[in-house]
């Protein structure tokens, strides 16, 4: 009975120590009372002690190799296996050695390919496979209104809305809501005031999500005490990881919050995904969460309540998260929210006609946007993978034919096939194993490239990391390379028959007439691939330098901008202007300002706001009405931008209220709206309304590109500050130096100012322009290394099969030397057949091409798809390539020596 | 040749040594050396079949033991039966790793880790 199960374990031991002493174990183990827990924990130890026997066993044959002890003497199997494999490794080195080329190219090409794939699968194991952060996260789901009517299937929630299904639904285990916006909060210290970005949530969402404090505790279920959780980044930002935070109140709103706990530092919540349409900022990352007060002042503050104290039904501004119960399926949870939406909408048809429910795993809600893109990606990578793992096996092949003789005289001395393919498959493990090294290498690279380099709503990436199961899949990608590449040639020199190869070097045995088919449309496959890619990366790099040398239509150097918000206490316009006056003369007085201005929108860095607008010369109906973007300059705005003014004036400090109000239009709004006309002195009035002064157009400025460096400038119009004093504007400073350093001068005189004027988002317009372009830079990377991968293996490909029927043609070729051929004609001979593969790779190429640069004809900028210098050039390149690679192959034909060569004829 | 040094094997496993005070007494089969291991040592020391002939396998290879060819007593016995006993230079090695102990023991008592001072 516990026979089997004993020599089961036994299996773990080297064969030697099972034969020496495995009757005398099975002995003393059956002699033994052992109860059938007990059984099972010896035969546990007795398993893992055969594991470490075996790796004792190998590290002493490592390292005492002649001083073997005698229980695996010689004779013994165990130590025929590890010699045969040292033989067999010390001969792949002594070639490695001695073919420095070939075993360079070879582990690199493995490398690139082992190194890309787990680099990507990184990414998308970081992004798709991780869990979330949450306990049991396979279970959660976010729940939205479904807006029937608009087709706005993942629409925000109204409160009220979200308490019902929080009661009436049957199939959750707890259901909990927040805001799906982030809030721009003003923090009040005793140094001044600053911005903290916050969510509002329910105050059981930590508890249902399953994940606790990592300092204090989260809110408790039901609190609606003036509380906050800080998140672990805010926490070391802002309080430098201070582990008394816990207790400590801040100043929000006007009064005490306590602080009662830090989140855990992989705690994130919510993702991107899962926040509505809508929002105040564009920031994403949460400083702190507050529980939702659903009475009291908070709740007012919130607008939660409507004007007779009930909760809001109409307004939907809030997500919800829930989880599912055990073995109930996501679609029984969507059918029971539907239940409930339909009865809200007979219960309440005045709010809620038109509006069903959306049920989506919340991994899906976070990361779902991008899965197609990673699969893509992956499933491209590993094509490419193949494709450097077919390479290289052909590489390998052309060698094994080349040390045919030294297989055949193996063969002849004895080794059986099994031998010589073993010695062969040992080969190619350990050039997978180096280039799996490499690889890794490569793998972090491309990992820090690549997530230096993603824009900021790839959701995740900084999730990304290396962990067990990137290291699984980098080992067993190197492993499964190795046999691929290996298999072959094992295979085919395998059946070498020693008597036909010694006895003359016939051939015919391995390149047999499908194979070499094969092998051409091989090298046609990749030089057509390579011809695609590159062709892409090639347009989007074009795109890409053009884009980057559009002219913004202001200079972007030496300018930091930033945005604050005035305090609450200037209310009237007179306080506002005497502040400004104020502040931009202190700005100005600054060591190293240039020039100080403002605006309400700043370039590539805002949303912009558009007006409808009367010309006086030209009445329209109000529906026909065009539309202007509509901007404030303030003091020396077009000064501090570099934009120029082209025609009449700039504004005057003299452009007062009591003025007549005056406007500056871009050249767009002159060319689009005065065509026949002159502009200046024409008059404007903003807006629909009927009655009110007429504004006069006293300049044209430069057009300049507002909602991104590919954007077309549309008309645009600007009043002057003094005349409409703004509240939360955008400053521009012009500074003589680096303008990254002026920040904390400015901060510093800001404080000196007022230190409850928060500046936030404070950034040079280098950095804005440089992030306007990082969604192009990124998938101009990701191309460009595909295409730099592709010409690489393409490189290869045809150096490896060109190699391989020079091998094969070594007799030919020394036929045909002897009969008089000169040797530049059998180079020629060698590169015309190289670039006829190349040639027809190219043509299939081109046709691939096309369609793929009309499909990526929304990315690419400032050029045709067809750009002709591409579409020339890329060719091009590519044919040269396919012919360099033959060289060398072609320059070992010319060396044959045809006395060798016939020798065994 | 080399003269032979008993303090190139020192210091012995415990297990190597408790095999090795098992067999002063005479040859001894393997779960004989067990049994006897738990009976000195009262049960604190419990050897597992795995570490046992693990480590008879290194006291063999070093040749501190050898196997005996034929058994002392085939009355009661089946044919697996592998009787061990101690080589000149396993009593060589166990002598000297017994002074090494007592070095210890004499160290310890001297600085009042034991009772019993000696010195």
């Amino acid at each position: 009975m516990k026979r089997p199960w004993f020599w089961l374990a036994l299996l773990a031991y080297p064969r030697a120590f099972r034969r020496r002493f495995g009757a005398e174990m099975y002995d003393d183990f059956r002699r033994r009372p052992l109860g059938a827990s007990e059984t099972m924990r010896t035969l546990a130890t007795l398993a893992l002690n055969g594991l470490a026997e075996r790796w004792s066993a190998v590290v002493r044959w490592s390292w005492f190799s002649t001083s073997t002890p005698h229980l695996y003497e010689p004779s013994g199997r165990h130590h025929m296996f590890f010699d045969t494999l040292r033989a067999d490794v010390r001969h792949t080195l002594r070639l490695a050695v001695k073919t420095p080329v070939f075993t360079t190219l070879t582990i690199l090409a493995l490398a690139l390919g082992i190194g890309a794939t787990t680099a990507i699968f990184a990414v998308t194991n970081g992004v798709l496979l991780r869990s979330l952060p949450y306990r049991d996260d396979a279970r959660l789901v976010n729940v939205w209104s479904n807006n029937t009517a608009e087709n706005r299937p993942r629409n925000p929630i109204s409160p009220a809305n979200f308490l019902d299904f929080q009661k009436m639904n049957t199939t959750l285990e707890g259901l909990e809501g927040y805001f799906s916006i982030v809030t721009p909060t003003q923090l009040t210290t005793d140094s001044g005031t600053e911005v903290v970005f916050e969510l509002f949530v329910t105050s059981n969402l930590f508890n249902m999500l399953g994940r606790s404090a990592a300092l204090g505790r989260t809110f408790a279920a039901g609190e609606q005490a003036q509380v906050v959780v800080l998140s672990d980044g805010y926490w070391r930002r802002r309080f430098g990881a201070d582990p008394g935070i816990v207790g400590r109140s801040l100043n929000l709103y006007g009064t005490a919050f306590q602080v009662i706990g830090v989140m855990p530092r992989d705690f994130v919540f919510p993702y991107p995904g899962m926040l509505g349409p809508s929002g105040f900022t564009r920031v994403t990352g949460i400083d702190i969460w507050m529980p939702i007060a659903f009475s009291g002042p908070m709740a007012a503050m919130s607008r939660m309540l409507t004007t007779s104290g009930e909760i809001v039904r109409t307004a939907h501004w809030w997500g919800a998260i829930g989880r599912v119960k055990p073995g109930v399926s996501v679609e029984q949870v969507e059918a029971d929210m539907k239940r409930i939406a339909a009865q809200l909408e007979q219960a309440y048809p005045d709010s809620n006609k038109g509006w069903s429910a959306t049920v989506v795993r919340s991994i899906d809600q976070s990361v779902g946007a991008i899965r197609p893109a990673l699969m893509i990606l992956l499933a491209g990578i590993a094509f490419v993978l193949i494709m450097a793992s077919v390479n290289v096996a052909n590489l390998l092949l052309a060698r094994s034919i080349a040390r045919e003789k030294e297989l055949a005289t193996r063969a002849a001395l004895g080794a059986r096939r099994s031998r010589i393919a073993r010695q062969l498959l040992t080969e190619s493990l350990l050039l997978a194993l180096a280039a799996g090294v490499v690889g890794l290498l490569v793998m972090w690279w491309t990992l820090t490239a690549l997530i230096a380099f993603a824009p900021a709503d790839i959701p995740r990436i900084n999730e990304v990391t290396i962990d067990w199961r990137v290291l699984l899949a980098a080992s067993f990608t190197t492993i499964l390379t190795g046999l691929l590449v290996g298999v072959l040639p094992a295979m085919s020199s395998a059946t070498v028959n020693p008597h036909a190869s010694l006895q003359d070097a016939s051939r015919g045995s391995i390149g047999s007439g499908l194979r070499r088919r094969t092998r051409a449309a091989l090298v046609i496959a990749e030089v057509a691939l390579a011809v695609a890619i590159t062709t892409g990366a090639v347009l989007l790099l074009r795109s890409f330098l053009s884009v980057t040398n559009v002219d913004p239509g202001f200079v972007t150097t030496g300018v930091l901008t930033w945005q604050m918000n005035l305090p609450q206490h200037l209310t009237n316009t007179d306080d506002r202007l005497a502040f400004y006056r104020d502040f931009f003369a202190r700005m100005e007085a600054l060591p190293g300002v240039v020039s100080v201005g403002g605006t309400t929108r700043v370039p590539l860095g805002s949303t912009s706001v558009s007006t409808s607008l009367q010309r006086e010369s030209v009445p329209l109906p109000t529906a026909e009405l065009p539309e202007v973007q509509f901007r404030r300059a303030m003091h020396n705005y077009f000064q501090a931008m570099g934009i120029p003014i082209r025609r009449g004036r700039g504004f005057e400090p003299t452009d007062v209220r009591t003025a007549p109000p005056v406007a500056v239009i871009n050249e767009t709004m002159a060319r689009k709206l005065f065509a026949t006309q002159d502009p200046i002195g024409q008059h404007i009035r903003i807006g629909s309304a009927l009655t009110g002064p007429w504004t006069t157009i006293v300049g044209v400025i430069g057009d300049v590109r507002h909602g991104g460096l590919e954007e077309e400038p549309q008309p645009e119009m600007y009043i002057n500050y003094l005349q409409g004093p703004p509240v939360s504007p955008f400053i521009v400073m012009r500074t003589a130096g680096d303008p990254a350093l002026m920040a904390e001068t400015v901060r510093a005189e800001m404080r000196r100012i007022d230190k409850n004027i928060p500046l936030f988002d404070v950034r040079t317009m280098s950095t804005l322009r440089s992030e306007a372009v990082s969604t192009r830079r990124f998938i101009l990377l990701i191309v460009a290394a595909f295409g730099v991968l592709s010409l690489g293996l393409a490189a290869i490909g045809v150096y490896g099969v060109m190699s391989l029927i020079v091998s094969e043609r070594t007799r030919e070729v020394g036929v045909r030397l002897a009969l008089g051929a000169k040797p530049s004609q059998l180079l020629a001979m060698i590169v015309r057949q190289a670039a006829t593969l190349g040639a027809i790779g190219v043509a299939i190429g081109l046709l691939v091409a096309l369609p793929l640069a009309l499909l990526i004809h929304g990315q690419l900028y400032g050029i045709e798809s067809l750009d002709p210098a591409t579409f020339v050039s890329v060719p091009a390149v590519l044919l040269l390539i396919s012919t360099l690679a033959a060289l060398m192959p072609a320059r070992k034909a010319m060396r044959i020596d045809p006395v060798e060569a016939l020798r065994l004829e | 040749m080399d003269r032979f040094k008993p303090e190139a094997f020192l210091p012995l496993t415990p297990v190597a040594f408790e095999i090795l005070l098992a067999l002063a007494d005479g040859e001894r089969h393997g779960y004989s050396i067990l049994q006897e291991v738990e009976l000195r040592s009262a049960g604190t020391v419990s050897l597992h079949a795995g570490t046992l002939y693990r480590a008879l396998a290194r006291l063999l290879e070093s040749e501190l033991i050898e196997e005996l060819n034929d058994a002392p007593d085939r009355k009661n016995d089946d044919e697996r039966r592998r009787y061990y006993r101690l080589t000149t230079i396993g009593i060589a090695v166990a002598k000297a790793e017994a002074t090494r102990l007592e070095g210890l023991l004499v160290a310890a008592r001297s600085r009042r880790l034991l009772k019993g001072v000696r010195t």
